[in-house]
């Protein structure tokens, strides 16, 4: 599996060894993070109850990195790129995106977490099932939904 | 020679099967014949498809032992 996967939730325990690890790098002065949940929606009268993430693992691996080169030679007092998403079924309110940057400064940090995550969105391949109350499911994509043909 | 093909997000349910393998084919025009054949309700999807993990817009020559995935559109973050 990817460094960059975990399998079904992210856990706050992750969450918080990471922040205590970002602690070593003592030229930084800030982290932000950001943490995506799954959102119980209301999707045709059918509420979510979990999103099912898959994933091109290989190519998961190849573009993160790729995000964290864009990052850090865009924003150079960003001294570190953490990016963990889900794979399997991840229920609603349980987090499935965690993403923290440190940097030197906090303006850095600020929109080097929000670059991050736009560049997450557009380019990790990874796709969501969302899996209703009633057990019936449907593939999304970011910015628009696909519905399978009957 | 023997290829990988795999099939992401909803396609993975058009084709029945996440994985599968085509013998002797040259390459990706080729390869896209095969597949309507198999699976015309492909024709409804739009997808990128990338060749080793590269995406790739143009026909390329494929070899024994290359992985082409088919890729709807991404839905991570």
């Amino acid at each position: 599996m990817s460094d960059y996967l975990v399998k079904g939730r992210v856990e706050a325990r992750l969450i918080s060894e990471k922040i205590e690890e970002a602690g070593r790098l003592t030229n930084c002065g800030g982290h932000d993070i950001f943490l995506g949940q799954v959102r119980d929606d209301m999707v045709e009268g059918r509420k979510v109850t979990a999103i099912e993430y898959s994933a091109y693992e290989p190519m998961v691996t190849k573009e993160a990195d790729r995000i964290r080169g864009t990052i850090q030679a865009e924003f150079p007092g960003v001294g570190s790129v953490i990016i963990v998403h889900s794979e399997g079924v991840v229920r609603a309110g349980e987090i499935s995106l965690f993403v923290m940057i440190s940097a030197g400064h906090r303006v850095q940090a600020i929109e080097a977490c929000r670059k991050t995550v736009e560049l997450i969105k557009e380019g990790l391949p990874v796709w969501k099932k969302e899996i209703f109350s009633d057990s019936s499911h449907r593939w999304t994509a970011n910015g628009a939904s696909d519905k399978l043909l009957p | 020679m023997t290829i990988t093909v795999l099939f992401f997000g909803a396609l993975s349910e058009v084709a029945g099967t996440g994985t599968k393998f085509y013998n002797d084919v040259g390459s990706l025009d080729e390869l896209s014949l095969r597949i309507a054949d198999d699976y015309p309700l492909m024709v409804h999807y739009s997808y990128r498809i990338s060749v080793n993990n590269e995406i790739t817009g143009e026909n390329a020559v494929l070899k024994d032992g290359d992985e082409v995935a088919f890729l709807p559109p991404f839905a991570g973050g």
